[in-house]
């Protein structure tokens, strides 16, 4: 029973996101089944989410999953009537079957983990409190759980994407069940190595390197099994796949007329936010990334409304919260003004030292940033191709960002608040280091860009040796 | 089709190369132990609270027992939780407890040391459904509650007043 209410939990929200999908691709791109699955789910965590928050202003109980059924359906029903066309298939080598192999045995590996262990602290607290809540209420967070100061260290103002994704599981359940609720959470790796797969493929022409990199996502201990990796339960990995797609996407729009990618960069962009609040700094850093590529890529200022569903999500959000009576400044930083930062400079050099700390952190990261500044050290020559600077501002403008925020810690010593959560802020760039070092190992030389047919199937935004005639043949 | 060899690409596969030996020799004992450190666990709709609650107190599913405990409380009244200042475990027990005891409205007390009385005799017993001790000692004026494993009381309001 508890299969058939999983399958139509996934089924509905995969639906709803694939009709998210064809409306943003259209059938002018062409989309590999990875990426299809991977960004049905983006769109269709995000989607679900938001119309179980949006409706249950509204309405209560059965009414609110079932309403929320018939629009997943009906977007089923859209994206069924407008499929986007696939790529031709080619036999895979022996090579790309072998690391396959691999990479579905580390799924199954994940998998296999994220049933052993129990959600983690902030997974029980943070995020599955939400869903259990909402489900005991009718599919609706209660008023007094914002206003409850004895709730305030489970931060009520945190946003719903995750925990709504819970909620929609366990409206299908019919109970709340911490067991099953982790499942979301390897689906979220599941949909990480198919990003990197397909994005490998893109920027490089070649499967293989998408696959290898795939394959050594799971060999990042931060990734895999370290607290707020992407077994516990934290909404840290899922935001670090959000954002591997958002970059990755706005890397392919770099491409002129690459319009299918750039709306879907728009989608998973707003998306950021509504994650977790730091999705807030890697919406400021990505949406700046688009204004460049806008800037950049000569495109009309109509792409600027790219920007608007985030901005919408963003102060709906804010709105509701005031309107619930909510805190909305977090307890762990002091007031973020000049005079704060001013007064705490001296703290600049103790955090840039922590983070070099851990940089270096091999039983956390293995070599994982030492082998993302050989992949910078590569790419710093081909900074004439309009998607460099985007994926290095990418990696680097969030970690630095991060770092000034605890120049406003309120905790005594503040680089113990450092060291209990840098390693967690680094997971969410990490995805994005993996696509520089796929630029790097691929040792693509990027000459000038060049316009491609959107129905290409790799993103190559600029000439190459290998072209996707080529790649096929 | 031909392959070109330079030494540019040699210093390039070997590169490559040997970052990836060497990440892969240095994650694998990390990886392997995270994977076969736990046995599979039980499972259960409340299996992370249990787990929780087990490490903290040794009760085995104790989860269930709180909620029938709040529920059988009046929803309308606050639950008041005491636990210690410096001590994970008893913080740790008060958040999960709170986390049970929905829908009632609930207060953490944080205290130094391991007596509440001061801050039991400023509250006003009508507006209570009941006390949770952390870690904490129950004052001996308070009728004992229910005790869960070792470090967990939950002593009823509703049926025995506290004393002003």
């Amino acid at each position: 029973m508890s299969a058939l209410a999983l399958l139509g939990a996934f089924g509905t929200l995969l639906g709803a996101g694939y009709g998210f999908l064809t409306l943003l691709a259209r059938k002018e791109t062409q989309l590999s089944l990875t990426e299809q699955i991977a960004f049905s789910w983006l769109l269709g965590t995000g989607a679900v989410s938001l119309l179980l928050w949006i409706f249950g202003l509204f309405v209560h109980g059965i009414l609110l999953p079932g309403l929320v059924s018939i629009i997943c359906l009906s977007l089923g029903l859209v994206g069924w009537r407008r499929m986007v066309p696939r790529p031709l298939r080619r036999k895979p080598n022996l090579f790309e079957i072998f690391l396959g192999i691999i990479v579905f045995l580390e799924i199954a590996i994940v998998f296999y983990l994220s049933f052993v262990h129990t959600l983690g602290w902030d997974g029980l607290l943070n995020w599955e409190i939400k869903a259990h809540y909402a489900f005991a209420n009718g599919g609706v967070i209660p008023a007094t759980y914002f206003s409850d100061s004895g709730r305030a260290f489970s931060h009520p103002e945190y946003p719903l994407a995750i925990p709504f994704t819970e909620l929609w599981l366990y409206l299908w359940l019919g109970e709340a069940d911490q067991f099953w609720a982790k499942t979301i959470f390897p689906i979220f790796y599941v949909i990480g190595t198919f990003l990197v797969v397909a994005l490998g493929k893109r920027f490089t022409g070649k499967t293989w390197n998408g696959l290898l990199m795939a394959a050594f996502l799971f060999f990042v201990p931060q990734i895999t099994v370290e607290v707020g990796s992407a077994i516990a339960g934290y909404a840290d990995f899922p935001l670090s796949i959000f954002y591997l797609a958002t970059i990755g996407c706005l890397f392919c729009a770099t491409e002129p007329k690459n319009d299918a990618f750039f709306r879907l960069y728009a989608a998973c962009l707003a998306l950021l936010p509504w994650v977790k609040r730091d999705g807030l700094i890697l919406w400021i850093v990505a949406a700046a990334c688009g204004v460049f590529v806008i800037l950049r890529t000569k495109r009309s200022s109509r792409h600027f409304l790219a920007l608007f569903p985030g901005l919408l999500i963003i102060c709906g959000w804010r709105f509701y919260l005031s309107a619930m009576h909510a805190p909305q400044a977090a307890a762990d930083f002091l007031p973020m003004n000049l005079e704060t930062f001013s007064s705490h400079l001296d703290r600049i050099l103790p955090l840039f030292s922590a983070l070099l700390a851990e940089f270096h952190n091999l039983p956390i990261w293995s070599l994982f940033w030492f082998v993302v500044a050989v992949g910078v050290a590569y790419l710093l020559g081909q900074m004439r191709n309009p998607g460099t600077p985007v994926l290095l501002n990418a990696l680097f403008v969030p970690i630095v960002l991060y770092l000034l925020i605890y120049v406003f810690s309120s905790w005594p010593n503040y680089l113990e608040h450092v060291g209990l959560s840098i390693s967690r802020l680094l997971l969410h760039v990490a995805p994005v280091g993996f696509l520089i070092i796929l630029l790097a190992v691929s040792r693509r030389r990027v000459k000038s860009p060049a316009p491609v047919h959107e129905r290409g199937v790799t993103c190559t935004m600029a000439v190459s040796e290998r072209t996707p005639v080529v790649e096929l043949a | 089709m031909t392959v070109r060899f330079s030494y540019g690409r040699i210093a390039h596969v070997l590169l490559w190369g040997g970052l990836a030996v060497a990440s892969l020799g240095m994650s694998i004992p990390k990886i392997y132990s995270g994977v076969t450190q736990y046995p599979l666990r039980p499972t259960g709709p409340l299996h992370t609270c249990d787990s929780y609650l087990k490490f903290a107190t040794g009760a085995s599913g104790a989860s269930k027992d709180l909620i029938s405990i709040f529920q059988s409380m009046t929803a309308s009244k606050r639950i008041i939780i005491f636990t210690r200042k410096d001590d994970a475990f008893s913080s740790g027990l008060g958040m999960t407890t709170a986390y049970l005891a929905s829908p009632h409205l609930v207060r953490l007390f944080e205290i130094s040391g391991t007596h509440p009385d001061n801050e039991l005799s400023k509250m006003n017993p009508d507006e209570l459904a009941a006390v949770v001790f952390c870690r904490v000692n129950r004052p001996n004026w308070l009728p004992a509650g229910k005790v869960i494993g070792s470090g967990l009381e939950v002593v009823s309001t509703s049926e025995k007043k506290v004393r002003r």
